[in-house]
């Protein structure tokens, strides 16, 4: 840039501010003001637009104007503002100035930048020149910087941003060429300074914002996961609003409990499909049964959290809900309906499973039991007599209540140790088939739940057809044609 | 099922050491017959637990707590000895400790429970 004034004036100028418009290419206007720059317009190649030639100048055209030599307001004072400020008062000040100064003559090779060749509102003869032209024309700015007459002008082929210094140049041409006297070139070299310290400000904010922009899209990915879930979860088990914390931290977990069923169920169905040796798939095995401790624990919390959560299933499928029994699935149900399915078995096997059958249905109804004298109490207490003292009658009730959370952990744990149980009974592939079997039976039963909730309702004809199929299901005989793909 | 809970027990205990330790007690009352729950009469898994063995065929001898005039000091016992904050229920087989409910039901689903009855004499085949 040195080298126009060289030209002109016999000075040099090639000092540190020279180099640093290198540093600044990619720097374009655009990324400051925010606006959305095509990404390969940002890494474009070649010395971006130097803003602190432009601020130069502006100031030498303060300069100019004032007819003063002395000073640049704009550029020392309040600088921090001042130099965003300048971009949106640039139309108005350019307005002003030029004054058949441009003349646009060569081409300025350098300055690759978007703002140089905006068309100035007021009259500009200058064509933009390719390089800079057909880049700042998509840019469709407002702001309209005089530079480009200038640029044009200076004709040299220095791969500096040669923009700045040139209407610099012109100015003071326009006025008197000789005047760089020693008192102004101080000043010029400290507004090159300035300058300098102004453009490392302004990388260090757009790299800011730039950081921030991409924090801000990965929240919004997550709030926008979050959400869905949350949502489908709603859905899922039928009430968005009214959900107590506790419940909705179950909900959330048992979704992905969910997910893990499925990674677990391939496992064990590539397992079987591989012939993998017994101790492989034993440990296939213990996984499955760990991946049901797992959520029988986070029952235990969720019981704690909202037990009417748990005991009304509305953290299970409609479908589940039907056939719930204390806050999740009937152990017998799930023998029952195994039974017939984990053929071969020896007949000591056959005995351990009729008896497992035998014990864990003894085992539910004495909870049913006591669950059910649990409520009667209940009901004598809210209704008894009358509600004199009703804050005592209520407290009572609570305590009462409190109970529950008992009744769905007995449950869970005869759950459990059905479970475990199984497992214990049958041999390694026995018991990866019956795992296998489980977790697709209840996949199944979930589909249906979204079929159901999904079907069209018109004719008495589905109806009847839709009661067939709960009868079907209440056989615990799950069909092997249809839901294979579950 | 034998109610204890009616009577006093000095009818049933013949020499009745005044300030006895509780723990001996529930020991001693443990071990006398083959079956013996500890439990309180308005707790509904006390209930649970009596139907699972009347269920099985088992008469268990109850001691509901709440009618002892000692039992706070039975209950604290049993909670001591289980490490657990309910009390109740508790069951003793062939005056072998089982537990509380949930030791209860996973001995019967894994198919101890009814061996210790028979070897307790609870329960014929």
């Amino acid at each position: 840039m040195a080298n126009h004034r060289v030209g002109e004036t016999g000075l040099t100028d090639s000092g540190p501010s020279s180099n640093h418009h290198h540093h600044h290419h990619n720097i374009p206007y655009a990324v400051l003001h925010g606006m959305n720059v095509p990404q390969s317009f940002m890494h474009q190649e070649g010395p971006a637009f130097d803003f602190g030639e432009l601020e130069e100048a502006i100031v030498l055209q303060g300069v100019k104007i004032r007819n003063d030599e002395a000073k640049p307001p704009l550029f020392t004072a309040g600088r921090p503002a001042a130099t965003l400020e300048m971009f949106p008062s640039w139309p108005m000040r350019f307005q002003q100035t030029p004054r058949g100064s441009s003349k646009s003559g060569g081409e300025s090779t350098d300055s690759g930048s978007g703002v140089n060749t905006i068309s100035s509102k007021t009259e500009n003869q200058v064509e933009p020149e390719s390089p800079i032209s057909k880049k700042t024309s998509s840019l469709d700015q407002q702001q309209q910087v005089d530079m480009a007459s200038d640029i044009s002008r200076t004709g040299t082929s220095q791969n500096q941003s040669a923009a700045a210094k040139t209407p610099q140049e012109k100015r003071r041409g326009s006025t008197s060429e000789k005047q760089l006297d020693a008192k102004t070139l101080r000043r010029l070299a400290q507004n090159r300074e300035a300058a300098r310290k102004s453009r490392l400000r302004k990388k260090a904010y757009v790299q800011q914002l730039e950081s921030s922009r991409i924090k801000l899209t990965q929240l919004e990915q997550d709030l926008q996961r979050a959400r869905s879930q949350g949502f489908f979860l709603g859905g899922c088990a039928g009430t968005v609003g009214n959900i107590s914390s506790g419940a909705a931290i179950f909900d959330m977990e048992y979704s992905r409990w969910l997910e893990d069923d499925q990674r677990h169920m391939s496992e064990l169905r590539t397992g079987l499909n591989a012939h993998l040796s017994d101790s492989d798939l034993r440990i296939i095995v213990d996984s499955y049964i760990s991946h049901y401790d797992e959520i029988f624990r986070l029952k235990v919390a969720a019981a704690k959290a909202d037990v009417f959560h748990l005991i009304t299933g509305m953290w299970t499928t409609p479908a589940e809900r039907c056939f719930l029994w204390m806050g999740g699935f009937r152990p017998s149900d799930l023998i029952k309906m195994l039974i017939s399915q984990l053929d071969p078995l020896t007949e000591q096997q056959v005995m351990g499973i009729y008896s497992l059958q035998h014990s864990s249905q003894q085992a539910e109804e004495a909870l049913t039991q006591g669950l059910e004298q649990l409520q009667q109490s209940l009901i004598d207490t809210i209704a008894g007599g009358p509600f004199i003292d009703g804050m005592q009658q209520m407290a009572v009730a609570l305590g009462k209540l409190a109970n529950l959370e008992g009744f769905v952990r007995q449950a869970d744990n005869l759950r459990q140790q059905t479970l475990h149980q199984l497992s214990r009974i049958l041999t390694v592939r026995q018991a990866a088939r019956c795992f296998l079997m489980i977790g697709e039976y209840y996949g199944r039963l979930r589909a249906l739940s979204s079929l159901w909730a999904s079907r069209p309702r018109e004719s008495m004809m589905s109806e009847d057809h839709s009661c067939q199929t709960t009868t079907e299901l209440q056989m615990v005989q799950p069909s092997q044609n249809h839901f294979s793909n579950f | 099922m034998h109610y204890q809970g009616d009577y006093y027990w000095g009818y049933y205990m013949p020499t009745r050491s005044i300030g006895s330790d509780p723990m001996e007690r529930v020991v001693k009352l443990a071990s006398e017959k083959a079956v013996v729950i500890f439990s309180l009469s308005s707790c509904c898994m006390c209930h649970a637990v009596k139907r699972l063995f009347c269920g099985m065929g088992v008469n268990p001898t109850v001691y509901e707590l709440d009618q002892d005039p000692r039992g706070k000091d039975l209950e604290t016992a049993l909670m001591r000895l289980l490490g657990n904050s309910q009390p109740v229920p508790v069951v003793f087989i062939g005056g072998k400790l089982i537990g509380a409910m949930d030791r209860v039901m996973a001995s019967h689903i894994n198919g101890t429970l009814v061996p210790l009855l028979k070897e307790a004499g609870a329960l014929w085949l």
